[in-house]
């Protein structure tokens, strides 16, 4: 059989890095197109002892995908929907080879245009019902729209809207996976449990994976550090947001929703960070949840008004009012064009006791003002990005470091006091922006030099350690992968660090694969 | 300064629905965005109130929905908004919709300015403005990309056309007709917003304008749509295959069916 093993060249430059900027090696390549050629690429690395990278669309930024030696293998190519169904409740799912883009199946759903090519008689009734229907959309919306559905399943992706409509986890209805051995295994999601953290999950040539989940209690916040455990789990649970350590997903069964009939976003300013956290809380306590509620710092809003006053590119930005020094983008989802509006004027009452103004609040309503005010929050970390880029070309040895740690909803603002603490005490630039719903904040440390890069670093270790004794989680939608395995040892500790490894062993007891994410490779008995 | 601004709702996208009856395009009002080109000129209209001072009205000829467009242009900016709206106007081609515009125009003005967007994008025809100008006996100006009033009832007017740029005088009222680099249109603000759903939009039909119907709506169209249609646009990628000679003989057939 061919299994599209091939020597990495140096042509192939780009499969050894990600978005994290850190570059990695390896000898071997491959693109497999199917399950099959999955699982000969696979047992052909498990026989010759080969460490194997799966990869996506290498947008990650913890560089979960950068391989560390051996065989990348690079689901890119696994590039079709393979199927459809109409679920009870009224709603559709589709199924996925792992390395579709985001952007794509936004496109594949909107247009409802699939390639239906090899499809079974019920994905093709099902697609002939969809097709006939009202609009549907996929929710989870990572900002990077390159993303891979399998790389967005590894990590647990979530975005702005998971605030009201959960990460990745809650969308996956089925997956399909193969093991490093070549096994593969299928799973649905309500048909197979753990007994209490003792797992038996059958694979398909009727062999049995024996194992015992890792004991720790997760944190109640958004989360995606380490493997997913609790007692009596629904198993399928256990491979999303794995991190690329256990299985190569190789079809997902993702579930589309209703599309809302309105979707208006409202950017509202405010003069203080206090303020606007103030905001922030009371939004979260309307009665109706807000599809997302996100914030940016006076730092982002000056990045804004400089690209918007130097770089053409962002000459289509809204403008930020004078006087503005943070900001919260709230997005509302209604079916009701009377209930979207009474919530609209709420928001605005709100607003004005907690310090804003009417009159600066920006409100998308039509299509394009809404692209508009998404651009508006995604020219942020776009704009950060060009910046480190130019650093780096002084001191490579700079990068930008993002955190992506969420605490429990009552620790906002001691959260916001503890970072705004440390970066006053270290002296450094930054910009903080993010999931403020979710109190899931970005502090993004701006390095001027090496050294800010070597304290920025100390630095976000320490709040590893903070927001851990507040209950928090050091990754909750980046995924841990090989950059941030030092603070999942923080949140964890040792021990349970110890029980994953010995859960990844029944799985991969070779410890091929995605070696180095999670936590640091140790051959055995050493 | 007084200024009208023409605004038409077209279909969000390019997905219409077309009545197999009369073949013009459903207009349910459900997917319907300000034509794109019309937020320019509302922009341009609201800018110069605010350098200049005056009052901007926005009037828009449609289905009783298109309402929601006008309250949208008052939390934009607008002053008030006149919707004319009747059985008897749809189905109106170029010369009824100009027929029907500039009546409802004479009613709410005088204006110091008309402006419209360079076109639709539904019905590309670029033809409003000339029309409306020629009903109403005032000068025009199409594809303008920047407007200073000079004082004395002139104005000077940047062109931007396919060929390059123009600057001419004009005496207003005029009609001009707006590309889209001419501005940014803003977005509401939450207390624009507020304004917009509070304000009464005015409502004229046949009786109010007191056109005649004849020269309404389908009646009063001399254009005729035939026949319309979605275009399927197939795409298909062939590979082929044998030596140079084979392979350049089918290339050759290939391209000769395609220009046939």
């Amino acid at each position: 059989m061919e299994d599209r093993i091939r020597r990495l060249t140096a042509e192939d430059e780009a499969y050894l890095r990600d978005e994290s900027h850190t570059v990695g090696a390896a000898e071997y390549i491959a693109f497999p197109r199917t399950e099959e050629e999955v699982r000969g690429v696979l047992r052909r690395a498990y026989e010759a002892g080969l460490p194997v990278t799966l990869q996506g669309g290498r947008t990650g930024i913890s560089a979960g995908c950068v391989p560390h030696g051996g065989l990348v293998v690079s689901l890119t190519r696994m590039n079709r929907a393979e199927g459809m169904r109409r679920l009870e409740d009224g709603r559709y799912s589709v199924l996925v080879q792992p390395g579709v883009v985001l952007s794509e199946l936004g496109k594949w759903v909107e247009s409802k245009r699939l390639d239906t090519r090899g499809w079974d008689g019920e994905s093709l009734a099902a697609y002939a019902e969809f097709c006939r229907g009202g609009e549907f959309f996929f929710s989870p919306d990572p900002t990077e729209r390159s993303a891979c559905v399998g790389g967005m399943a590894a990590c647990n992706a979530s975005g702005a809207l998971s605030y009201r409509y959960g990460p990745v986890r809650d969308h996956v209805l089925a997956l399909r996976a193969v093991l490093m051995d070549g096994r593969t295994v299928a799973l649905r999601r309500g048909e197979r449990f753990a007994r209490g953290l003792v797992f038996e999950l059958p694979c398909e040539d009727g062999s049995l994976l024996r194992g015992r989940l890792p004991g720790y209690a997760m944190p109640s916040t958004k989360n995606t550090s380490g493997y997913y455990c609790r007692e009596d789990m629904d198993l399928l649970d256990l491979f999303i947001g794995s991190d690329g350590t256990l299985v190569a997903l190789t079809q997902l069964e993702l579930a589309l929703l209703p599309s809302p009939a309105f979707q208006w976003c409202v950017n509202c300013y405010f003069p203080a960070e206090g303020q606007a956290i103030g905001f922030v809380k009371t939004v979260r306590d309307a009665a109706e949840k807000a599809a997302a509620i996100e914030y940016f710092d006076g730092d982002a809003l000056d990045i804004l008004r400089r690209q918007r006053a130097e770089n053409p590119a962002f000459a289509s930005l809204p403008p930020v009012p004078d006087g503005a020094a943070a900001a919260v983008c709230v997005e509302l989802h209604d079916d009701e064009r009377s209930r979207i509006q009474a919530r609209l004027f709420r928001l605005g009452e709100q607003l004005r006791a907690a310090g804003g103004r009417e009159e600066d609040t920006q409100v998308a309503r039509t299509a394009a003002d809404v692209a508009a005010l998404k651009f508006f929050r995604h020219a942020v970390p776009e704009s950060v990005n060009m910046l480190i880029a130019q650093r780096k070309k002084q001191d490579p040895v700079i990068t930008k470091l993002g955190t992506d740690m969420a605490v429990p909803d009552g620790k906002l603002d001691e959260v916001v006091e503890l970072y705004r603490r440390g970066l006053a005490e270290y002296g450094l630039e930054s910009a903080v922006w993010g999931h403020a719903g979710n109190n899931h904040l970005h502090v993004n440390i701006l390095p001027r030099n090496g050294e800010d890069y070597r304290r920025g670093k100390q630095l976000y270790a320490r709040w590893a350690r903070a927001v851990t004794e507040m209950g928090g989680a050091v990754s909750s939608e980046h995924a841990v992968g090989k950059s941030k395995a030092d603070f999942l040892e923080i949140m964890y500790g040792p021990a349970h660090i110890a029980e994953m490894r010995a859960l990844k062993r029944v799985f991969d007891p070779r410890g091929l694969l995605g070696r180095d994410n999670l936590f640091a490779f140790e051959k055995e008995g050493e | 300064m007084r200024i009208a601004v023409c605004l038409k709702q077209v279909p969000s996208t390019n997905e219409v629905r077309l009545d197999p009856e009369t073949h013009t395009i459903l207009r349910d009002g459900r997917q319907s965005v300000v034509n794109p080109f019309d937020a320019h000129a509302l922009e341009e209209a609201v800018r110069l109130k605010e350098s200049l001072g005056g009052h901007v009205t926005a009037i828009s000829m449609g289905i009783p929905a298109a309402e929601t467009l006008l309250r949208d242009a008052v939390a934009r900016g607008a002053d008030e908004g006149v919707l004319l709206t009747d059985r008897a106007f749809a189905g109106a081609d170029t010369l009824a919709t100009s027929y029907t515009l500039a009546a409802g125009l004479r009613k709410a003005g005088p204006f110091d300015l008309i402006l419209c967007g360079k076109m639709a994008v539904d019905g590309d025809t670029a033809q409003i403005g000339p029309e409306l100008a020629q009903q109403l006996g005032l000068p025009h100006l199409t594809e303008v990309c920047e407007i200073t009033p000079v004082g004395e009832g002139r104005a000077r007017v940047r062109r931007l056309t396919q060929r390059g740029g123009q600057e001419v005088e004009v005496t207003l009222p005029a009609v001009l007709t707006l590309v889209r680099e001419i501005n940014t249109p803003r977005m509401p603000t939450l207390a624009g917003v507020r304004r917009g759903e509070a304000a009464s939009i005015v409502r004229w039909g046949l009786a109010e304008l007191g056109v005649d119907e004849s020269r309404c709506g389908l009646k009063g169209s001399p254009t005729q749509v035939v026949r319309t249609f979605v275009p399927v646009r197939a795409r298909e990628t062939a590979f082929l295959s044998g030596d140079a000679r084979s392979q350049a003989e089918q290339l050759l057939k290939i391209a000769g069916e395609v220009l046939a």
